[in-house]
């Protein structure tokens, strides 16, 4: 947000979202709402990521979380649908602290392994333990008392206040001591203690931070879809996606992971509305497009003055 | 001296438990085997991998169903089709971007698995396929224990594999290149070894196993196009227990995890398997970071 | 009192001490050298006082206070700080973020905003005379204003212990003359305590009051920098046995 344009241009195309589900019909409503909860999920990861550089791969952990918590208290203490969220975002900020200090002690792959190994374990705890979880059938939540088309708005301007939510955090975590904290131990650790910064407190409040937001999201998916199921809300692909989005737009920036996730999930709905058959292969090639070319993001391209033989030649520098 | 009837059948029932345990553990140490040699050389989580072995699989049931190719004779096969796949994705994907960051390789590879889900996925579609030849199901008694003839050809040809691979990267000048590009890949470079060139064949080699991991498997379960991240998942498993990048600790990690699972599942029941085996990695990647076997490879 | 103090202390990797117990103080106020043959545990001797290994054996103490077992950023923020023999900057950043890191997370740190930080950044950045490449991103600028720079960060740490870590390595005459005329400054102006490591004799004998010799992670020589040059052990570590008994010989 360098200077008064920008942000004018940035208010009104967030005023253009508020008037949109006026002049859409439901199908397109469901399509944006799902590019903003794909927002929020890469802006959530951004933090842990991008931030503090640590691959945080089974991310969806918490939302899965997020999610069943919702469900759960929704159904059987009859709490109301926010306060499931909430309560859900609080135990999935806990679950990351009580996880992170020992898991972010490790580096690198071995942390994004963790992660997933973390991610597997609770998603197999809820297909097993189906007397508490209801197993792999899954969880029905009591379905919303209003009219659908109002119902979806709602969830559309949940959604999208989440998100500002989300740009507001990173914005605030990105000019702030935590940002810089977070920069110096991603960029080096070490040298970052050196400077007199506690890195395992850090790391584990941006990973609480980045866990109650994606548990937010995850309770919001268990009311919006009103059935959930370990599988999907485990979903693996929902991380990857996540992190190829950040990558898309720019790891560590406060615009680019929302940016990517708008681009990609506005191409992954379309692939998989038209090409249903080939949206995996339409997706991977995207996946190994964005890593070879654009591998730290199109703002960082935005910002440089780009063109094609600088980039081959950057390419074949980096090469082997 | 007569041994108590009562005794005898107990303890047969260890031995099988224990031999089912080492016939499941021989494949997951192969899978580990070729899994860790990517990383362990290049630093490269082939997260396709599963999917390689899957492909493997197809290949088998490809020759087996419409050639009639005995599955194991169709294992050269299997193995040259992936290497080729292997050695051509790390030439002219992988390669570009090995030197940049340690995740572009791996969200790369997340690209390619995609891709061949897909690939397969339009080919074979996505049925459950198995390859049951006439000798499936046929096994021979020892003592009061099992041994079906296919889990022993495998766990033979396991052996043979990971021998073979010894044998590869100690006693051939691609080999030897390939252990000395992971040990320092400049110091390599200097003396003359084409790392390009090395690279795509370990990712090659990595492949080939995969793919005759894949022929093997094939007749002992069924599978579809997306079976890939089941074996990942073990495969990451048997690469933190036994260190990374170690031969020998794939293999022994694989067998431990395979006894490990075979004795789980006969006492707690299948259960709550998956969430243990997870909860055993993660705890040995905080408690013993270098694995249970030993040090990294080189 | 000495303003740090380490009693009896021993660094063993496996079988090898680094560090063999050695003892050691420095007063409050002066510039001691550390130098030694490479390996000799120069560096590793800063890395047990910042609290980046565990000491194997012995004590350390710092303005009186126990400070072996605390943690690196814990001793950071008591007011010691260190540049790195091999600079290590934070990449992703310009160099004022860079330095800010420092006003931000050491001694005077906790009262700062970021504002007031960045104004502290400035002027650390000014006394090294880096003002023109406030802006620009470390990967950018060379080896001395690299140096300068995180020479700049660790001031803005607001020490009182300084220890630079061979600061002079890389860089050429003039160069070296700058920077001895900047901890020359560091230590009268802004009476700040320093632990010089040094392979540059020039820098040694021209900034130091006192200097230790450290050889095979032993102490074996701890005086003025006239009778180091003199020192028997000393010349025989740097120089070998043979040209130390052939100048016995010639003496």
């Amino acid at each position: 947000m360098k200077n008064k344009k920008q942000l004018l241009i940035a208010v009104l195309i967030g005023l253009g979202f508020v008037i949109l589900p006026l002049l859409i019909e439901g199908y397109w409503i469901r399509v944006i709402s799902s590019i903003f909860m794909y927002g929020v999920v890469t802006g959530a990861l951004n933090i842990i990521a991008g931030f503090a550089g640590y691959a945080a791969f089974g991310n969806v952990v918490f939302f899965g979380i997020g999610a069943y918590s919702t469900a759960m208290l929704m159904l059987r203490v009859g709490f109301p649908w926010w306060g499931g969220c909430v309560i859900g975002a609080i135990l999935a900020a806990f679950f990351a602290v009580v996880v992170g200090f020992p898991v972010l002690r490790l580096r690198g792959h071995y942390f994004a392994i963790a992660t997933l190994g973390i991610n597997r374990a609770v998603e197999q705890i809820a297909l097993d333990w189906g007397s508490f979880t209801g197993g792999g059938k899954g969880i029905t939540l009591p379905l919303p008392q209003m009219e659908i088309q109002s119902f979806y708005a709602m969830i559309y301007f949940i959604l999208f206040g989440l998100l500002l939510v989300t740009l507001l955090t990173n914005f605030a975590i990105a000019r702030g001591r935590l940002g810089y904290a977070l920069r110096a131990i991603r960029d080096d650790e070490d040298a970052a203690e050196a400077s007199g910064i506690f890195a395992p407190s850090c790391k584990v409040i941006a990973w609480a931070i980045s866990a109650f937001i994606t548990g937010l999201t995850g309770g919001v998916f268990a009311y919006w879809f009103s059935f959930i199921e370990p599988a999907t809300v485990f979903d693996i692909m929902i991380a990857v996606k996540a992190f190829v989005m950040m990558m898309l737009g720019g790891a560590g920036t406060v615009m680019g992971p929302v940016l990517g996730a708008f681009l990609l999930e506005l191409i992954s709905e379309t692939v998989w509305g038209q090409f249903l058959t080939i949206h995996m292969l339409i997706l991977g090639t995207i996946v190994i497009g964005v890593v070879i070319f654009i591998p730290r993001g199109m703002l960082h391209l935005f910002r440089q003055r780009f063109s094609l033989s600088a980039l081959i030649r950057n390419i074949k520098n980096q090469s082997i | 001296m007569q041994t108590n009837p009562i005794r005898r059948s107990e303890k047969a029932l260890v031995l099988q438990v224990l031999l089912n345990g080492i016939f499941l553990g021989a494949i997951y140490a192969n899978i580990a085997v070729g899994f860790s040699l990517a990383w362990g050389v290049m630093d490269v989580i082939n997260v396709a991998h599963g999917t390689m072995i899957v492909m493997g699989s197809f290949v088998t049931f490809f020759l087996f169903k419409y050639i009639g190719i005995d599955p194991f004779l169709s294992i050269p096969f299997s193995m040259a089709v992936l290497f080729l796949i292997g050695y051509f994705a790390q030439r002219y994907l992988l390669n570009l971007v090995v030197k940049v960051g340690i995740f572009l390789s791996l969200i790369l590879t997340f690209g390619l698995d995609l891709v061949f889900i897909n690939a397969v996925l339009l080919i074979f579609t996505g049925d459950y396929r198995s390859v049951t030849p006439s000798y499936s199901g046929s096994n021979f008694q020892v003592g009061g224990i099992n041994v079906p003839y296919i889990r022993l050809a495998t766990l033979g040809i396991c052996i043979l594999l990971t021998g073979l691979l010894q044998l590869f990267l100690t006693r051939t000048r691609t080999g030897n290149a390939i252990r000395a590009t992971a040990q320092n890949r400049q110091a390599a470079e200097i003396v003359g070894v084409n790392v390009a060139r090395i690279y795509s064949v370990t990712l090659g080699v990595s492949a080939a196993l995969a793919g005759a991991c894949g022929s093997l498997i094939s007749m002992v379960q069924s599978f579809t196009p997306f079976e890939g991240g089941f074996f990942i998942m073990k495969a990451f498993i048997i690469c933190v227990l036994g260190g990374l990048g170690n031969v020998y600790g794939a293999m022994i990690g694989g067998v431990l995890l395979g006894l490990v699972e075979t004795t789980g599942a006969r006492i707690l029941g299948t259960g709550f398997q998956e969430a243990i085996s997870a909860i055993i990695m993660i705890l040995v990647l905080i408690f013993m970071p270098k694995g249970i076997v030993g040090s990294k490879y080189k | 009192m000495a303003l740090l103090e380490g009693k009896d202390l021993s660094k063993l990797f496996g079988a090898l001490a680094a560090v063999d117990q050695v003892d050691f103080q420095i007063e409050a106020g002066e510039v001691l050298g550390l130098i030694g043959p490479n390996g000799a545990g120069k560096t590793t001797l800063v890395n047990l006082v910042t609290g980046v290994y565990p000491l194997t054996r012995g004590e350390l103490y710092f303005e009186g206070r126990r400070i072996d077992g605390l943690k690196p950023a814990v001793i950071a923020r008591m007011g010691i700080a260190r540049t790195f023999q091999i600079v290590k900057p934070f990449p992703g950043m310009t160099v004022r973020e860079n330095v800010v890191v420092g006003a931000l997370f050491g001694k005077g740190g906790a009262q700062r905003n970021i504002k007031t930080a960045f104004e502290e950044a400035d002027r650390w950045i000014e006394f090294v005379h880096l003002q023109d490449y406030r802006n620009a991103s470390v990967d950018r600028i060379n080896i001395s204003f690299r140096k300068r720079m995180d020479l700049a960060k660790a001031l803005a740490m607001g020490p009182t212990l300084l220890m630079l870590d061979e600061v002079m390595a890389g860089l050429n005459t003039k160069d070296i003359e700058e920077m001895m005329a900047l901890v020359r400054r560091i230590n009268r102006e802004l009476k700040i305590t320093l632990l010089v490591i040094e392979h540059v004799m020039k820098a040694v004998m021209g900034l130091c009051q006192r200097i230790i010799v450290l050889h095979h992670g032993r102490k074996i020589a701890d005086a003025t920098p006239q009778e180091i040059v003199q020192d028997e052990r000393v010349i025989e570590a740097y120089l070998g046995e043979r040209y130390a008994k052939a100048r016995q010989r010639s003496a």
